[in-house]
């Protein structure tokens, strides 16, 4: 093992992270380095001294001196909750869309279309006889109040080839 | 007392539950923040003012990671922000102060032990102000503050490996720059 590959292996032993047979191979090296066994040294006395260090207590009143920079001054913008809560809101809103658009077509009935109906079906829609009418023109005595009653009823005709021509 | 209940109160705006949290994390924050600036004073100003941006900030936490995460998050921000500031103020020559304390250890040898560590953490800690912000940092977290690898990924927001790198490079650096005090101390001591 190199002496540049042993730096790596001495800066991962400060941790305790080389495996079993890294730490064999490190061990080996140093038995035979004077130079690696001089890093060694200094990274573990950088190392100790900085686990070491002893740090002044904090100041007094530490809350007692924060507190009153915090009085009054944090409001709670209501758009705020939204957002904090918006993102949550995404996936159950999704949900709730789903499940309406599934009940409205599960659940309502379509609406029954119009039917374009000839004047003799809306007469047995509504169970009268569609020859009722035409049957008292053509029991009138004399023909031409016949032809011209039957003319009359078919002026309504809109298609030309139906309408009555005696 | 549950920590997620106080922060869900302080979210509210109940003082009392951040006075909670602020009790339990005050000492690491402080501590963090007397690390790297090294001075009681800034230190203290500067755990105040990471609570104030924390309380002020408490609607964006969302509560994906911890609230200790969180805050020690805030807390290297907001000291990298102030290292910032005063590396542009006051440039720390560490290469005289290095070989100032050096040339006095040849003429007067300390008698006592414990002034020799004292003297070898104050020579530590001039190199580690010298150092670029973000090695600072993570020696800090690693090494002065011991939290594991996990915590600093979280709290510096960067991948498990490249903790490992960073501290890795840091390491070395700190080494590279102690050398001429090690090479002295090295005839006469440990070395």
């Amino acid at each position: 093992m190199k002496c540049k590959q042993t730096e790596k292996y001495l800066l991962k032993s400060l941790d305790e992270r080389l495996n079993p047979s890294e730490a064999i191979r490190l061990e080996e090296h140093l038995d035979d380095c004077p130079l690696c066994q001089k890093r060694q040294s200094e990274y573990r006395i950088v190392r100790e001294t900085l686990k070491e260090e002893s740090f002044p207590e904090t100041k007094p009143y530490f809350w007692e001196r924060l507190q009153p920079k915090l009085k009054g001054k944090r409001t709670i913008e209501p758009w705020t909750i939204g957002k904090q809560f918006g993102l949550r809101a995404i996936p159950l809103s999704i949900l709730v869309v789903v499940l309406f658009t599934a009940a409205v077509f599960l659940f309502v009935p379509s609406p029954v279309e119009e039917l374009d109906l000839s004047q003799t079906g809306v007469f047995l829609l509504e169970n009268l006889n569609p020859l009722e009418e035409t049957q008292s023109f053509l029991s009138e005595e004399g023909d031409v109040n016949k032809h011209l009653m039957l003319i009359f009823s078919s002026l309504d005709e809109t298609d030309t080839i139906r309408r009555y021509f005696p | 007392m549950d920590e997620k209940d106080m922060v869900r109160r302080s979210k509210e705006g109940d003082e009392e539950a951040f006075g909670f949290l602020v009790k339990k994390y005050k000492t690491k924050v402080y501590h963090l923040a007397y690390s790297l600036s090294h001075d009681a004073q800034a230190a203290d100003d500067l755990a105040q003012e990471v609570f104030i941006k924390a309380y002020y900030a408490l609607d964006k936490f969302r509560e994906q990671s911890e609230f200790g995460t969180w805050i020690y998050r805030i807390a290297v921000n907001h000291c990298r922000d102030f290292l910032r500031k005063k590396n542009r103020m006051i440039q720390i020559p560490f290469e005289n102060i290095a070989g100032k304390i050096s040339a006095e250890e040849d003429e007067t040898l300390p008698e006592e032990k414990e002034q020799e560590e004292a003297k070898r953490r104050e020579i530590i800690h001039t190199a580690i102000q010298a150092m670029p912000d973000k090695y600072r940092v993570i020696l800090s977290l690693r090494d002065i503050q011991d939290f594991p690898y996990s915590e600093i990924s979280k709290i510096l927001d960067i991948s498990p490996g490249t903790v490992d790198s960073r501290l890795h490079r840091a390491r070395k650096m700190l080494r590279k720059k102690l050398e001429p005090f090690f090479s002295k101390k090295g005839e006469g001591h440990e070395m």
